[in-house]
């Protein structure tokens, strides 16, 4: 009985130990890009949720996976798999880049896009009257022939620093939207003055506003102002 | 002497095991179908065919187009099949409800990416028959042989139409592909969108001309190829006239996989006005009933109506009965189940709007729920159960709450933060103020989506013959009407009015409008001929595909929030009132522009890379 038990052992030992003798060899995914959706007008594009995105398709893999940047027009994936990508910034209010790079990416690659926004906000300001935030700015284009209709222009307001486009309180931000439905070579330059208001804001609390311009273009996208903070005095 | 025996022994046993293993393994296997037992009787090609009508992609009650949960059929896994799901009594899963129609359990636009539908195994089985049938003219007779590839051919447009309105071109595979044949042939190429479109225009044209008149119920005649071919052109015309205006760009658009010149839309608008004119005369409006609001219920539920063309069955006894009854109307007028997707007040309006608030204002007061029917279409009533209709004896009683007073104008009140307004709400349908019931059975209420969200609920298709008791999950079997003669009708008004012949589009609408006990129109444009066919084809998986194909999604779902019609009982006056406030989740649906056109299933494109580029966008 104890040499059948014993047998019964070896046996188990030596299955076990000729079970697991090839270990996985390829390496996990710990290469990384990262980088800046650089403005043609200077600084960063201002994007949002749900807007710009990089596109990557690694090389010999057909279905494609994205990265979506973070609201300061900057970007990062700390997991991918080390290789050869084209990549691609998609999505936002920018003409459209037509020119994937190839980027072998390891471990800490960097890449910088420059893009031309469709619309660049400019003199931005906030007012607060009481409850009621008042906020102006004007409207430029650094390439007019053949821009996308501009649909609408609108605040956004939210409690966090993370505002914009699916990330607003609907009643202070879509609901104060001004429709335009207009191309921007019609518009006077009263039309590209632009003021906003929002209105009933609680008081005693802190808002993050920004404002956005909507264009027709394939994503209905939008270029963004910077974000501003705006206390509301208790009354 | 011993070894000789041996030789002898040895010699006898080799030539003994020569001469037996000489006879021919020439019987047919016994355990498998041989094509002669399919296709030399017409019970083997029906039984055949059964499986491609089952899986033909009907957008029926039980369709669901985000492909709904997986299934097992005969031992094969169906991932999202869409068509034929599982558990599939969950009917309020409808398009409507993300286009406006209805509200309902979608959060937002959940179908825009569909569900990979890739019905290539199917397309295999049509192929299959196609190349079978002539060799077995002998057995069936040519006429026979005929008439079934006739019924192939439509078939086989059905399921291109399906994937071409979802993907635009896809790779038209018209034998069954070798499984030996060298992988290079086995990865064929999308064809462009153009190709695609006239190829099942090709195929309706030969389903039209092989066909007889007429079929067994639930198959398809020479007619159904040509109102399948006047829907599958109208989609095909607007594609060209408005994706060429406005579309995504990408590499699959520029190559024409995904897109059709502007020019070949009066080409496709003519193919559909002459293949909706080849059922005048044959086909006409079900009118049996002179009560214009039953005559119009009784549209979808009578047999035998004049209008069907093309119906798909179901069977308690054979397990495929649907849930429409159970899964449309309120647990209160059921026997089990319950409801979740809701007209909007949105649709309602397509109507005009209701008279519930007077000229200074303030709302209307009414002293019966009922009152709001007064004047109101037949089509409508027949369409959606408004507050105080009845069903199985039980009155829809619709109401939100109780005010003990009210004052001022509607549209004040609704403006007013909800904590702000002073009306009476309740979790539950049994709690009372002062001895009144506070919401009606009937809903609506936001504690659950179980009850309208909107203040109506869905009456089309709705048996209302069926006694309360047997309104089951899997008890309802009224056939889906996926081509009627009244959707014919405004394809031929819409093909019309776009090739510029109003006086034809005039005199199709009026006859629709006449049926519904609507004014008929003195004259027609394009806005009017769109707005009837929404009006009359409500919730009858339509609107979803208009919106795409007339290239408006994006604008008509932009951000788009929805409302409904809330009643209230005013305590101190005995008197109803209906304010129109937004529905009760208060969603958004937002239509990207992407969704123009479905990506092709990744799954797909690993299988064969040759599909790529894939759609603009994904």
């Amino acid at each position: 009985m104890k040499n059948l038990i014993g047998r019964i052992l070896v046996g188990i030992a030596i299955l076990a130990s000729s079970a697991c003798t090839k270990t996985d060899n390829y390496d996990g995914p710990n290469a990384s890009l990262q980088g800046n959706i650089l403005s043609s007008e200077g600084g960063n594009l201002l994007t949002s949720g749900g807007s710009t995105t990089i596109k990557l398709q690694q090389i010999g893999w057909t279905t494609p996976q994205t990265i979506p940047s973070k609201f300061d027009g900057t970007y990062e994936d700390s997991k991918l798999f080390k290789g050869g990508y084209k990549i691609v910034p998609t999505g936002g209010a920018f003409w459209p880049v037509l020119d994937t790079v190839t980027v072998n990416i390891g471990q800490g690659t960097k890449h910088d896009f420059t893009v031309t926004p469709y619309i660049v906000i400019k003199n931005f300001t906030h007012t607060l009257t009481g409850t009621t935030l008042t906020l102006t700015f004007d409207i430029d284009a650094p390439i007019i022939a053949g821009l996308p209709t501009i649909k609408d222009v609108q605040p956004y307001v939210n409690t966090t620093k993370l505002v914009g486009t699916g990330a607003s309180i609907r009643d202070f931000s879509d609901l104060n939207a001004k429709t335009i439905n207009k191309a921007f070579i019609d518009m006077s330059a009263a039309e590209k003055s632009i003021t906003l208001t929002v209105s009933n804001l609680i008081p005693g609390r802190t808002f993050f506003v920004r404002v956005g311009v909507r264009l027709s273009d394939s994503f209905n996208s939008s270029n963004f102002s910077e974000i501003v903070q705006v206390d509301i005095p208790k009354s | 002497m011993k070894s000789i025996h041996k030789l002898i022994l040895t010699i006898s046993v080799g030539v003994g095991t020569l001469v037996t293993s000489c006879q021919k393994l020439n019987i047919p296997p016994t355990n498998i179908f041989t094509p002669n037992i399919i296709y030399d009787s017409e019970a083997g090609v029906k039984s055949f065919l059964a499986t491609i009508y089952r899986n033909l992609p009907i957008e029926d009650f039980k369709y669901r187009p985000d492909g709904g949960e997986d299934v097992d059929v005969n031992g094969i896994h169906y991932s999202h099949p869409g068509f034929n799901p599982g558990n599939p009594w969950m009917n309020f899963y409808t398009s409507a409800s993300v286009t406006g129609e209805e509200v309902g359990p979608f959060g937002g636009m959940d179908i825009g990416a569909g569900f990979g539908f890739w019905p290539y195994g199917d397309i295999r089985n049509v192929n299959t028959l196609i190349a079978e049938l002539p060799k077995h003219a002998a057995a069936l007779t040519q006429a026979k042989v005929d008439a079934l590839l006739g019924e192939a051919h439509f078939l086989r447009a059905y399921y291109y139409f399906g994937m071409a309105k979802r993907y635009g071109g896809v790779p038209i595979i018209t034998v069954p592909q070798d499984p030996a044949a060298p992988i290079s042939q086995l990865q064929v190429h999308r064809d462009k969108e153009e190709a695609t479109w006239d190829f099942i225009g090709a195929e309706l044209d030969l389903g039209y001309k092989m066909m007889p008149e007429t079929n067994d119920a639930g198959r398809a005649n020479r007619y159904a190829a040509a109102a399948l071919k006047s829907r599958a052109m109208l989609y095909a015309a607007c594609v060209a006239k408005y994706g060429s205006v406005n579309f995504v760009d990408g590499p699959a658009h520029s190559q024409g996989l995904a897109g059709i010149p502007a020019a070949k839309a009066n080409t496709y608008f003519q193919a559909a006005y002459d293949a909706a004119k080849l059922l005048e005369g044959h086909y006409s409006l079900y009118t049996a009933n002179s009560d214009k609001v039953q005559n119009f219920a009784d549209v979808f539920l009578k047999s035998g109506s004049p209008e069907n063309i093309f119906i798909k069955q179901y069977s308690i006894a054979n397990n495929t009965a649907h849930s429409w009854d159970a899964t449309m109307s309120p647990r209160y007028m059921t026997a089990n189940a319950l409801s979740r997707a809701y007209p909007t007040l949105d649709l309602v309006q397509l109507w005009g709007d209701l008279p519930v608030t007077n000229s200074d204002g303030t709302p209307r007061r009414f002293n019966d729920r009922s009152e709001l029917m007064q004047g109101v279409e037949p089509r409508l009533l027949a369409t959606v159960y408004f507050p105080g209709a009845t069903l199985r004896g039980l009155t829809f009683d619709m109401q939100r709450g109780i005010y003990p007073s009210f004052s001022g104008t509607a549209a004040a009140e609704v403006a007013k933060q909800p904590n702000s307004r002073l009306y009476i709400l309740s979790g539950d349908t049994k709690t009372l103020y002062q001895g009144k019931q506070v919401i009606g059975f009937t809903g609506p209420w936001t504690g659950g989506d179980e009850l309208t969200r909107t203040g109506f609920y869905v009456r089309k298709y709705v048996d209302y013959n069926k006694p309360q008791a047997s309104v089951d999950l899997y008890r309802s079997e009224q056939p889906w009407i996926d081509l009627r003669y009244g959707e014919i009708l405004l394809n031929r008004a819409e093909a019309a009015m776009e090739l510029g012949n109003a006086g034809d589009a005039l005199t199709s609408v009026n006859l629709i409008r006449s049926r519904a006990g609507a004014t008929p129109y003195g004259s027609i444009d394009l806005d009017k001929v769109r707005k009837e066919r929404r009006m009359e084809l409500a919730f009858e998986n339509q609107y979803y595909w208009d919106l795409k194909r007339w290239r408006i999604a994006d604008v008509v779902l932009d951000r788009a929030h929805f409302k409904g019609l809330m009643p209230y009982y005013v305590f101190n006056e005995n008197k109803y009132i209906f304010l129109a406030e937004p529905e009760l989740y208060n969603r958004e649906y937002t239509f990207q522009k992407q969704f123009y056109y479905e990506p092709i299933p990744s799954g797909e494109i690993g299988k064969n890379p040759n599909l790529l580029p894939n759609n603009p966008n994904y």
